[in-house]
């Protein structure tokens, strides 16, 4: 069990912008975190100086508070998941996960246990002696996995490991990384793209912009109180509303949906709010609340999305589970619990 | 119909090409007295006179001695080479790519010329069997850097990475994974050369020392005052030396590599 504390860590790669810029960062023993971003936004970067594969620039990388920044990656004790997987093609399953046992010059016969004990851990026992072209991409996966944990790391490095899966593989594979990451009890920083797979997987997910970190929280904080648009839009949809200061109620905004409490801003400035399509509730017209016009129906079975315009051009986008039959042209009225509405920092 | 064609057209290229190598077998079992094919009746005893000739004799150790010690050296410096030009090289890669293989891109003549004055200027001459080994790596080791950069290319940097992870220092990152995923591509390049060392002629003709003429200078030497079917054995002979080595590499080693 170990305890991660990156403290402004920065990667500058020859002459370019900072890849990675100052991120402070505490991770407790035991979790699951995600670095989630676009691509090109610095998670690889910050990875791969966990790992020690890249020089840090400035900054500091602490493990259980021992500064690890100058520890090269052979000594560093991680378990990296790359996201072909990386699996040695000479070597079969059982080779694959002996290599870091013989590494540390571990006995014959504990090698013989512990790759056993691995292979049961991720289901492979049967494919022991197979080589790695001859297993499909779940199968590699695991054996990734497995060569990773086999050495008992201090921490779990993934980058982007299901990003080569097809969707119903990468499904399971989310529960059985989660699953088995909770067994083992691992820290473990995991990288991607898809907002779904942060979410679901993570007790902590950090949302990276341009090499900083723009939020950290837990998937539901994230969700549901982004700070800012950019955060907002990257873990999910959501309707942006820029709205004037209501003269009528003080310290309020006005909103199709009524005056909102907000924080000030300047004299004549206008505060951005965030408020989720699930937020809203749609009723047919002549039901309490704000008039809209259906734009555009997009219905999906299990829930339908909504895009309705407002009398004053604002558009909105409503999703909700099919209750009512509408149609493109349908005056409908909408409503919303107020405490739903986020205010949102400005960014610059 | 046009695939037949195509077949047809293959078989006579081959043909083609293959023709004068069946005509030197041929005319190796000559009874007859003279270097002519189809052969005056059949017989070995050129291969007995071969095989009494001295001079041959020592010629094709002397090319079996050559191959094998230029091919050990060819693989070692052409393999480094080849890692060098793909993982360090930089922006230099095109100029070291170019250098490793200038032997094959410039006429064997001029290199020989070339080799011959800078082994007299540096003083070491063509006494020994020193400057012939030289030009047996130079003209070997294109063949050697080619075959193993292609399999590096193939090489996934994240398989060192990898194994860094799990705790491999460089030289065991080399030996474990490195070494054995470039093999193929080293053997490959190991039979190339053995072969073109067998083969060379121009650079073995100026730097042989005295008394280590290799196999093509003394076919060649013989052929200028004789014209017996003894030459078609010798050289039937080192056809198959050729193939038995090739054979043999690809059965002993070779066949390791196809397990992935
Ligand atoms: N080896 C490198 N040399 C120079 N720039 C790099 C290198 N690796 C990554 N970068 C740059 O650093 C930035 C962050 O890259 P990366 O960490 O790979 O992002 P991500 O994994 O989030 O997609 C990008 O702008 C990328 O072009
Ligand atoms: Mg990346």
């Amino acid at each position: 069990m170990t305890e991660v504390r990156l403290n402004r860590l920065t990667k500058i790669y020859s002459g370019g912008k900072p890849a990675v810029d100052s991120i402070t960062l505490d991770i407790p023993s035991g979790q699951f975190v995600s670095l989630l971003g676009p691509s090109g936004c610095g998670k690889t970067t910050t990875l791969k100086m966990l790992a020690g594969f890249e020089d840090v620039t400035s900054g500091e990388i602490a493990f259980d508070g021992e500064d690890v920044g100058r520890v090269p990656a052979e000594d560093r004790d991680i378990g990296m998941v790359f996201q072909n997987y990386a699996l040695f093609p000479h070597m079969t399953v059982q080779q694959n996960l002996a290599f870091g046992l013989e590494m540390r010059k571990v006995s014959k016969a504990e090698i013989k246990r512990r790759v056993q004990a691995t292979l049961e851990m991720v289901q492979l026992d049967h494919l022991a002696d197979r080589y790695p072209a001859q297993l499909s991409g779940g199968q590699q996966q695991r054996v990734a996995i497995g060569r990773a944990l086999t050495i008992e790391p201090r921490i779990l490095l993934l980058d982007e490991p299901l990003a080569n899966l097809d969707a119903k593989l990468r499904e399971e594979m989310r529960v059985f990384i989660r699953d088995l990451q909770k067994r083992v009890g691992i820290t473990t920083v995991y990288v991607t793209h898809d907002q779904a797979e942060a979410m679901t997987m993570s007790d902590l997910v950090v949302v990276m912009f341009d090499g900083h970190i723009a939020q950290a929280g837990a998937p539901r904080e994230i969700y549901e109180t982004p700070k800012t648009a950019k955060v907002a839009g990257f873990v999910g949809q959501v309707n942006l509303i820029e709205a004037p200061m209501d003269p009528a109620t003080p310290g309020h905004a006005a909103t199709p949906f009524g005056p909102v409490p907000v924080t000030a801003p300047g004299v004549g400035e206008t505060v951005t709010l965030a408020l989720r399509p699930e937020a809203i509730d749609i009723a047919p017209a002549g039901a309490p609340g704000t008039p809209a016009t259906i734009e555009r129906v997009q219905y999906s079975g299990a829930i339908v999305d909504y895009t309705l315009r407002f009398a004053d051009g604002t558009a909105m986008e409503v999703k909700t589970i099919p209750r009512h039959p509408f149609a493109t042209g349908d005056a409908v009225s909408l409503s919303v619990d107020l405490a739903r509405f986020r205010q949102l920092e400005r960014e610059y | 119909m046009g695939r037949n064609v195509l077949n047809i057209y293959c078989l006579a290229v081959y043909a083609f090409l293959l023709a004068p190598i069946f005509v030197v077998v041929g005319a190796s079992f000559n009874a007859g007295e003279f270097l002519t094919f189809p052969p005056q009746g059949l017989s070995l005893r050129w291969y007995f006179t071969f095989f009494e000739n001295e001079v041959f004799l020592r010629a094709i150790g002397t090319s079996l001695w050559i191959a094998a010690v230029a091919t050990f050296f060819s693989v070692i410096i052409g393999t480094m080479a080849a890692i060098h030009y793909v993982n360090f090289a930089g922006r230099y890669k095109e100029a070291v790519r170019v250098a490793a293989l200038s032997p094959l891109l410039l006429p064997e003549i001029l290199t020989a010329i070339a080799l011959l004055f800078f082994l007299y200027d540096i003083g070491i001459g063509t006494t020994t069997m020193f400057g012939l080994l030289v030009g047996h790596v130079l003209m070997t080791l294109p063949f050697v850097f080619m075959n193993v950069s292609a399999s590096l290319e193939a090489y996934d940097t994240d398989w060192s990475m990898a194994a860094r992870s799990l705790g491999a220092r460089p030289f065991t990152r080399f030996r474990r994974i490195m070494l054995p995923l470039i093999k193929p591509g080293m053997i490959g390049g190991a039979l190339f050369s053995f072969v073109i060392s067998f083969d060379i002629f121009t650079i073995s003709l100026l730097l042989k020392s005295i008394g280590t003429a290799t196999l093509p200078i003394q076919l060649f030497d013989y052929l200028k005052t004789n014209y017996t079917p003894e030459a078609a054995a010798v050289s039937t002979l080192s056809i198959v030396a050729t193939i038995t080595v090739v054979v043999i590499v690809e059965k002993v080693i070779g066949l390791k590599m196809h397990k992935f």
